[in-house]
């Protein structure tokens, strides 16, 4: 194996401008993977905030007993469909509308706990059955109307919300999935084509290992250790260019997105998953490096 | 598989057993017969030389003997092994048995002499402390020692030719095969290959020479097998 690594290395010393170009065009490739994994991992923050918030919101009628509500939360929390349920009392709605309205304590005096109704919030688990949901809770002897708070501007009707969001959601999966094939596949081919430089200008080596007794493991390891070291260069590289970025821009971001977690405020959070990023990456780059380089040498083979 | 102690024995008096054998091989390169029905046996510890123009199948015995290539009938045995038989797993181990410096040399031009002949020794697993000393010692018998730090392009021909020569030496095989060794060398510096050929000869190594240098031949005054058009013509 020492000996195996010492040609990897030697071949790279000996063939530098090759040897930048791939590490070069590796780091571009992995940096815009760890591109989208940020962005993948910020939109599915947001889309997960957006989802949990509590959209339906039953408003009870006066009067009604506490046995009751609890029998109706129960039911909704043995609901499958539904998730969080959460009662707000009389005076938690009185205490949330003054909070809304901290900054104008006159429009918190003018008014009277009795005209809050108690409610019970919950959230959906899939927004297109939200229609249904809504119908079978109106119908709820104890329920007096049904509100849905998620809105993204401009719709008329729940069926819009619900559409908009499920477009938006879509469109992020699909878009980040072909995204993510797109960069999979241009970067295995720019492994296999970089590799197979590589390999032709060591056609020549191949061909007298081969001839003094070489085993296949033998020829191949240097090669699989020389593509190794590009791609771990090159995640390495395009990983911390993008740490250095997201570390320079998460206050602001931060600041800007509020409540909305794009980021995670946590340190140790914010670290772990950028070496979490990092470690898919290295095992997604060595599989692409050992896939590649046996491509490339089988290939290589062939041409022979 | 041949016995590793039949070199290992270090001795010219080893039994002389059977290390090649061709029987009725012919090979065709399309419609170009290289050899046919070719017939011959060289036991162990033979010196022998193939010996014939360009295009008598020289090179081709040698090709066949290595399993670079099939031939179209025939049987080859080497070293107690039916060649043909060999399976593609088994094909490295037989190879490392066998020194062979080539006509065009192949070496890496990107690597020093040393690192050259390592290879071969990094090919046969031999632990890495061991081959300084095993380097050296080939080094010194084919006399470049003082040139191991130097690469391909900075050597005469003669001087490639003699590290194309260490790394067969080095593995200590039971068989070297040389195609034409002393090709475009000055009659002093094939003088000098072939009294390195014939030093490790003399320590029980099997050694077959493809060349036309008749006046090397004549001089050595070994086996000859005489080739011509594919055909053996004098033995």
């Amino acid at each position: 194996m020492k000996y195996q690594t010492k040609s990897a290395i030697t071949s790279i010393k000996r063939f530098p401008y090759q040897s930048l170009a791939a590490i070069f065009l590796l780091t571009v490739t992995f940096l815009v993977v760890t591109i989208l994994a940020v962005v993948s991992y910020s939109s599915g923050k947001v889309i997960a905030y957006f989802e949990t918030r509590p959209q339906v919101i039953a408003f009870l009628k006066d009067g009604t007993t506490t046995e009751t509500i609890s029998a109706l939360q129960h039911k909704l929390q043995n609901d499958l469909r539904i998730k969080e349920v959460k009662y707000v009392s009389k005076e938690e709605a009185l205490s949330i509308y003054k909070d809304a309205t901290i900054d104008n304590p006159l429009l918190g005096e003018l008014v009277n706990p009795s005209i809050f109704p108690a409610s019970l919030e919950f959230s959906l688990n899939d927004l297109s059955k939200a229609q249904g949901i809504i119908e079978e809770v109106k119908s709820e002897a104890i329920v007096d109307s049904v509100g849905f708070t998620a809105s993204l501007g401009g719709e008329k009707s729940l069926g819009d919300v619900v559409e908009r969001l499920r477009k938006i959601t879509l469109y992020l999966k699909l878009g980040g999935g072909f995204f993510a094939l797109l960069l999979t596949g241009t970067s295995f081919l720019v492994l296999v084509i970089t590799l197979g430089m590589r390999i032709a200008s060591r056609r020549g080596e191949v061909e007298i290992l081969n001839l003094i007794g070489a085993k296949k493991s033998f020829i191949k390891k240097p090669i699989i250790i020389e593509s190794i070291i590009y791609v771990v260069s090159g995640v390495t590289l395009g990983w911390l260019m993008i740490l250095i970025a997201v570390l320079y821009i998460a206050p602001s971001a931060i600041n800007y997105f509020g409540e909305i977690p794009v980021l995670p405020r946590s340190p140790l959070m914010f670290f772990s998953i950028f070496g979490i990023i990092l470690l898919s990456e290295a095992v997604m780059g060595i599989l692409l490096a050992t896939i590649g380089s046996n491509l490339a040498l089988s290939r290589a083979s062939r041409k022979k | 598989m041949w016995e590793r102690s039949v070199w290992l024995n270090n001795s010219s008096s080893a039994t002389l057993r059977l290390m090649v054998k061709f029987n009725k091989v012919t090979k065709t390169y399309g419609e170009v017969t290289a050899l046919r029905d070719v017939s011959f046996e060289v036991k162990d510890g033979e010196f022998v030389f193939l010996m014939g123009p360009s295009g008598a199948g020289k090179t081709t015995i040698l090709k066949l003997i290595l399993k670079e290539i099939f031939p179209d009938t025939g049987e080859i045995n080497v070293g107690g092994v039916d060649v043909l038989k060999i399976q593609e797993k088994d094909l490295p181990p037989f190879r490392q048995k066998i020194g062979c410096v080539f006509q065009d040399f192949k070496l890496l031009n990107e690597r020093t002499v040393e690192e050259n002949i390592e290879i071969a020794l990094a090919v046969l697993d031999v632990p890495e402390p061991k081959w300084k000393e095993r380097v050296e010692k080939v080094l010194k018998l084919v006399g470049l020692l003082e040139r191991r730090g130097l690469f391909p392009s900075q050597l005469s021909g003669g001087e490639i030719q003699r590290v194309s020569l260490a790394r067969a030496l080095v593995v200590n095989p039971n068989l070297i095969l040389a195609d034409e060794p002393t090709g475009n060398l000055d009659w002093e510096k094939a003088d000098e290959i072939m009294e390195v050929l014939e030093k490790i000869n003399a320590e029980g190594k099997t050694v077959i020479v493809a060349t036309h240098n008749k006046e090397i031949v004549n001089k050595m005054k070994k086996r000859i097998i005489k080739l011509s058009g594919g055909k053996i013509i004098k033995e």
